[in-house]
């Protein structure tokens, strides 16, 4: 089968499996942001206990092969009474995965912030919520943006779970499965596809970038 | 070895700062030993020494940036609390002037000097700004509002940063080693500004390495060598009069400069 017939038989099956991993995408990578930035948070925090369970948090998360957690949440997690939608299971073992490495890149974000400045804010009287809020959250995200947009084109790839699992409708990586399994469309079939993965990588550094310059922070 | 005088006080007036047999330890190293000090109203206490004697970790014990071993330190005759809102608050009425200044990188320097005043004392905006203007002005650096700190230079910077603390409107300041990262021509744009604020009646606490400038302003000299303090008086007593050895070979080590 030739590049035009695919195009002209499962065009709009792509297309449609571009949109919903653009979807999964953005919406996997909000929470990635927002827990990533949450469980850094604990980490840093004064104490103890949230410290540790942050750091467990990354270990567990950054250390599981995605398939393995994604078997787990929706075959596994059902034992327990849990019950997702697949495209949920594949949502949130992106988030987990995401954040933990999201967490990470902020961390690095942290280290570049200098000791002094934490303790200028801590001779104004801020309080830890306020320096979180006003001084380190601000400054991580703004010196982390190239990592983070590393993180984005990570976490679109790993929506490429889905192609495990029934979705409907299905993603870029589910939808070469189901044309390889009625047609003979062989590598070409990927390259539909790996063209749009590469495609929306594209952008996404291209954005990141043009991001990047403008909150850089002068040093 | 100590001569432990406290120095002048009004009469019935609680000193502002005042540490008692405080100590502390990093490690097996004996950093702090047995400090006592106070510090009147309007006071300029200046703190010297060679590098390692403890003068800026005493600086930094006093609104505890530092932690201590033990002994006391009061502020205003009440002890310095430990943590919490209550070390928050203890804090936020200390100027504290740094080596590297520390301005916060990612803001405008209008913006470094009005976050305490907005967000610790709940000044409104346009009232911080306007407050924030004048600081500005009075240190000389009002054209660079709004700029961030790494388009000044060190001076401008430090400028900025004694302007950030003036703006919590603090009962003291603690200025530690405030010269010491700056180009030489840029040294007496900040200690004119620190002159101007001693003769404003400010309670400074000042570890410096500027001469000059103990004589000119301070009020009492504190020498501190090893971890204590060695010997304290008036500027005049204690460049011309040395009394201890310790003192006179660090005054005679540093002749010539």
């Amino acid at each position: 089968m030739g590049f035009s017939e695919l195009l002209s038989t499962y065009g709009e099956k792509y297309l449609q499996g571009l949109l919903a991993t653009w979807s999964m995408t953005a919406v996997s990578f909000v929470f990635v942001m927002v827990l990533a930035v949450l469980v850094t948070v604990a980490r840093v925090s004064p104490y103890r206990p949230l410290r540790v369970v942050g750091d467990l948090y990354v270990q567990v998360f950054r250390n599981i092969p995605g398939v393995a957690l994604l078997i787990i949440i929706a075959y596994a997690l059902p034992e327990l009474r849990i019950v997702l939608d697949w495209r949920t299971c594949v949502i949130v073992t992106t988030i987990l995965l995401g954040s933990a490495f999201g967490s990470e890149n902020f961390m690095s974000g942290i280290n570049t912030i200098g000791v002094g400045q934490i303790e200028a804010a801590r001779s104004l009287g801020l309080s830890f919520t306020q320096i979180i809020g006003k001084i380190v959250i601000p400054q991580a995200l703004r010196t982390t943006v190239l990592p983070m947009t590393n993180l984005l084109i990570a976490v679109m790839l790993t929506t490429a779970l889905g192609s495990q699992v029934p979705l409907n409708p299905q993603e870029l990586t589910g939808v070469v499965s189901y044309i390889n399994t009625r047609e003979t469309g062989g590598i070409l079939t990927f390259l539909i596809s790996a063209l749009c993965y590469v495609g929306t990588a594209f952008l996404i550094s291209f954005a990141g970038n043009r991001l990047d310059k403008r909150v850089r922070i002068l040093r | 070895m100590a001569d432990m005088s406290t120095g002048k006080r009004s009469a019935g007036s609680v000193p502002v700062i005042e540490l008692r047999h405080v100590d502390k330890h990093f490690g097996d190293l004996h950093v702090l030993r047995d400090i006592n000090l106070s510090v009147s109203r309007g006071e300029v206490v200046v703190v010297i020494g060679p590098s390692g004697s403890g003068k800026s970790t005493m600086c930094r014990t006093i609104n505890r940036l530092e932690t201590i071993d033990s002994g006391e330190i009061l502020i205003e005759g009440e002890p310095l609390p430990q943590e919490g809102r209550e070390l928050v608050r203890m804090r936020a009425e200390l100027g504290m002037v740094f080596q590297q200044f520390n301005l916060f990188s990612h803001m405008t320097i209008l913006d470094n000097v009005t976050l305490g005043p907005r967000e610790v004392l709940g000044v409104s905006k346009d009232e911080a700004e306007k407050r924030a203007m004048e600081l500005l002005s009075r240190v000389g650096v009002a054209e660079q509002a709004h700029k961030v700190p790494a388009q000044l230079s060190g001076g401008q910077q430090q400028r900025a940063a004694i302007a950030r603390s003036l703006a919590m409107r603090p009962k003291a300041m603690m200025f530690d080693e405030p010269t010491s990262a700056l180009d030489p021509e840029m040294i007496n744009e900040v200690l004119d500004v620190m002159v101007e604020l001693a003769r404003g009646g400010m309670t400074m606490v000042v570890v410096t390495h500027e001469m000059s400038f103990a004589r000119r302003v301070a009020d009492r000299v504190v020498f501190m060598a090893d971890g204590a303090i060695v010997e304290e008086g008036s500027p005049d007593e204690f460049f011309d009069r040395p009394r201890t050895q310790r003192a006179r070979e660090f005054l005679d080590s540093i002749k010539g400069h």
